[in-house]
């Protein structure tokens, strides 16, 4: 089964033209690589990655609703952070997802076929560390009956963890094992080798700190879905079932790692996102409408002010790099 | 994030605008004014730069500037007898030109207002519907768009300027004011349209209350009824036919002509589906029938469920519908299955296997595809086999996938996808006429969702 691209077909097959036609030249020249966006004096400065009808998008931290520089790069679900851009290509009709990780130029550095359906995407602040979560069964985590998984990639190392679901778990302190175990929402530590995730078995969602290298994971506290870890590593920004029942929604919720607080945002509509923390004390998120409109917003972590419309027209978004 | 204007800027113009324009009057004239779904511009000194957010919308010919605008006309009944565009000039030193440009209608109406660049413009490609001299900062100015705008539907008009000195006019975020307008002023009033009843939706009955929201309007809305497949969740069994769809839909079995879908092939053989609808859904070895409604209309329900009945080109399905196409005299035809060739839901991907069936209904000159499987309402443009805009031969494809099981989100919107909705269960409802049909989304009570049109048959 293929997994290139429509662009990438494409090119493959104007390349078979052109070898056909005897000038067989640049075959290395014409693999996967796509074109770096073009400079532009419209996006300058910090910048935010956003994804605009699938496509890889960025603004101006400093005007996220001005100008954008729009991408021919197809993606489900993208976040960038340090030098790495990491996406999820969508699925097609005749090709399955994958993760393709690109430089700041967007030039394709490695990538990892995958099954399943593209859901959340993150990148460790430092740009090493990579983590996906995947649909497998089901698209919705309303419902009962869906199942996921996560899995990480290293860039130093090269190591790839297929899936968390071989990871120890600890639960209340004790050893636990269950076969309806399922992972979303990776969040990683400044050392890029603890992480934060949602943990899912016997009907709760569990917040776990996990440790990569020992390969382990512990649980924490309960109804916390798709965690995102702030930049000082005190917080935690994530989706709350509201009655601790999906079906009724979620409220986007922060919660203080030392004195496990939590305290909802400003922001009461549901919230279906893994969140991005755009700085020390802001989160942003993506909200669709019925007619399939993605809007990104914003609102103060510490549960004052109000929501605001950041990127019309955008989701997945990523913190602002320079 | 946007700029506002002040106050005087309003009253100024109006009463630019009240010299401007004489309002035809007619009896029973209604005027209604709408302003844009979308508008943005393009530059090519930044081409890949979309300017979907700007309060501003430039035209230009040096650096070359061309502006889009997109208006949605709905709820207006009665004949069209005047549509004007009226476009602001920006209150700026700088948008006055001596030109303001060459405005052309356009065919297509789904660009997208955040990711329209340089690069994946549109085409300007319709009639001219005429142009505007030279402009001034901060006033009104307008263009009879009779001949473009005929009543409720979609319209793109795009913008150009021979001019190497650009003008600047208000988008729909400078505020509203100011927005680009479109007045649409309509005479006597039309008759509903008149035909035979085709009425149904897919993805239906399950242990949720959506099956009896849409099982109640039908039985408001005489005709035939159809479904799109996955009538019963979660295995179509016959117990699920039992408790789930007879108390619901099942009230108007002995007018309905079913469609299976993958979970009632979670039944072996589709046994529970067969055997409670009976000879209605044809041979339970095939599952694809056709039969007529009066004298202009041929139905064709196909079989998408290709692992059970192939779909393949050269398969017993597909050689069937192209004799089927062939046999059939009548100058409107409708076709029906599970799968969507093309949706924008983020829950099954568009389905390849299923294009044989397209490629023969648009060799045929077929009218409409109706399909569920995602959970949502969505409607495309005509389109060819490739979904590229095809507005002589093309295709109007539907997926109606609201009939009552969990609604589904959208991903990535495909381009022709004209009209969307994730958060309403309801039924379609075709007034099939002699020469066209008439769509109209009907929403469960409570909603309001709603999307209606006319398209006449090839």
């Amino acid at each position: 089964m293929s997994s290139l691209s429509r662009r990438a077909r494409l090119l493959v097959t104007v390349l078979a033209a052109i070898l056909l036609a005897g000038f067989a030249t640049g075959y290395a020249l014409l693999g996967r690589e796509r074109p770096a966006p073009a400079a532009s004096a419209q996006v300058s400065g910090p910048a935010l990655m956003v994804l605009t009808n699938g496509r890889l998008s960025t603004v101006a931290a400093t005007d996220p609703g001005g100008p954008r520089e729009v991408t021919e790069v197809a993606c489900d679900r993208v976040y960038a952070a340090a030098a790495t851009v990491a996406c999820l290509e969508p699925v097609g009709a005749l090709s399955a997802t994958r993760l393709v990780v690109m430089d700041e130029r967007l030039r394709e550095r490695k990538t990892v076929p995958l099954t399943g359906f593209p859901n959340r995407l993150r990148v460790s602040a430092s740009g090493r560390m990579v983590s996906w979560t995947l649909f497998l069964d089901g698209h919705s985590y309303a419902t009962t009956g869906f199942a996921t998984r996560s899995g990480v990639l290293d860039l130093r190392s090269g190591r790839l963890v297929n899936s968390l679901e071989d990871f120890a778990i600890t639960r209340d302190g004790l050893p636990y094992r269950n076969v309806d175990v399922n992972y979303w929402g990776v969040t990683f530590t400044s050392d890029d080798n603890r992480f934060y995730a949602t943990l899912s078995t016997g009907g709760h969602r569990y917040l776990v700190e996990g440790d990569l290298a020992a390969r382990t994971v512990r649980t924490l506290r309960d109804n916390v879905e798709c965690p995102s870890l702030s930049p000082d590593g005190t917080r935690i920004a994530y989706k709350s079932a509201v009655d601790g029942d999906p079906a009724k929604g979620w409220r986007l919720s922060v919660l203080d790692l030392a004195s496990g607080r939590s305290t909802p945002t400003a922001e009461t509509r549901s919230v279906d996102d893994q969140p991005a923390w755009l700085d020390g004390r802001t989160v942003a998120y993506a909200l669709q409408s019925s007619d399939g409109t993605n809007d990104t917003w914003s609102v103060p972590a510490d549960g004052t002010g109000a929501p605001h419309l950041l990127v019309p027209g955008a989701n997945s978004p990523s913190p602002p790099r320079h | 994030m946007f700029r506002r204007r002040t106050v005087t800027t309003l009253s100024a113009a109006a009463i630019i605008l009240a010299a401007l324009s004489v309002p035809e009057v007619t009896a029973n004239a209604a005027t209604t004014t709408f302003t844009p779904v979308a508008d943005t511009y393009v530059d090519n000194s930044a081409t890949g730069t979309n300017y979907g957010t700007s309060a501003q919308l430039g035209i230009d010919n040096s650096p070359v500037k061309r502006m889009f605008l997109r208006f949605t006309v709905s709820g207006v009944s009665g004949t069209v007898s005047s549509v004007k565009l009226r476009v602001h000039t920006d209150n700026v030193s700088g948008a006055e030109s001596g030109s303001g440009g060459s405005f052309r209608a356009m065919s297509n109406t789904t660009w997208s207002e955040t990711g329209t660049t340089w690069n994946n413009q549109p085409a300007i490609d319709g009639a001219t519907l005429g142009s505007i001299g030279a402009v001034t900062a901060n006033a009104w100015y307008e263009i009879d768009v009779t001949s473009y705008v005929k009543g409720n539907g979609t319209y793109s008009i795009g913008v150009t300027s021979a001019s190497t000195d650009g003008a600047d006019f208000d988008s729909r975020e400078s505020g509203g004011s100011t927005a680009p307008q479109l007045v649409v002023t309509t005479g006597t009033t039309t008759p509903p349209p008149t035909g035979d009843v085709l009425v149904g939706a897919g993805d239906i009955a399950d242990s949720g209350s959506g099956d009896s929201a849409t099982a109640a309007l039908l039985d408001d809305i005489p005709g035939t009824v159809f479904t799109l497949g996955d009538n019963v969740y979660t295995n179509g069994t016959a117990s699920e036919f039992a408790n789930y769809y007879a108390p619901t839909w099942g009230r108007h079995k002995s007018r309905t002509r079913p469609v299976p879908g993958n979970h009632d092939y979670n039944t072996s053989g589709a046994s529970g589906y067969y055997g409670y609808f009976g000879s209605s859904a044809g041979d339970p070895a095939k599952g694809y029938y056709s039969y007529n409604i009066g004298a202009n209309w041929h139905v064709i329900v196909l079989n998408s469920n290709c692992s059970a009945v192939s779909c393949a080109s050269g398969s017993a399905q597909v050689n069937w519908l192209r004799s089927d196409l062939a046999a059939n005299p009548r100058p409107c035809t409708v076709a029906m299955w599970h799968h969507p060739r093309y949706t924008s839901g983020a829950n099954h991907a568009p389905t390849t296997s299923v294009a044989p069936f397209v490629q023969a209904l648009y060799d045929a000159n077929a009218d409409l595809i109706l399909t569920g499987h995602n959970h949502q309402y969505e409607r495309f443009a005509p389109i060819n086999p490739s979904n590229q805009l095809d507005t002589a031969r093309g295709i109007r494809h539907f997926v109606v996938g609201s009939g009552g099981a969990g609604h589904y989100g959208f991903g990535t919107i495909l381009p022709n996808s004209e009209a969307r909705n994730s958060d309403t269960f309801g039924v379609l409802k075709l007034t099939l006429g002699a020469g066209s049909y008439t769509w109209q989304f009907v929403p469960q009570a409570g909603k309001s969702y709603a999307d209606s049109g006319t398209t006449n048959c090839h």
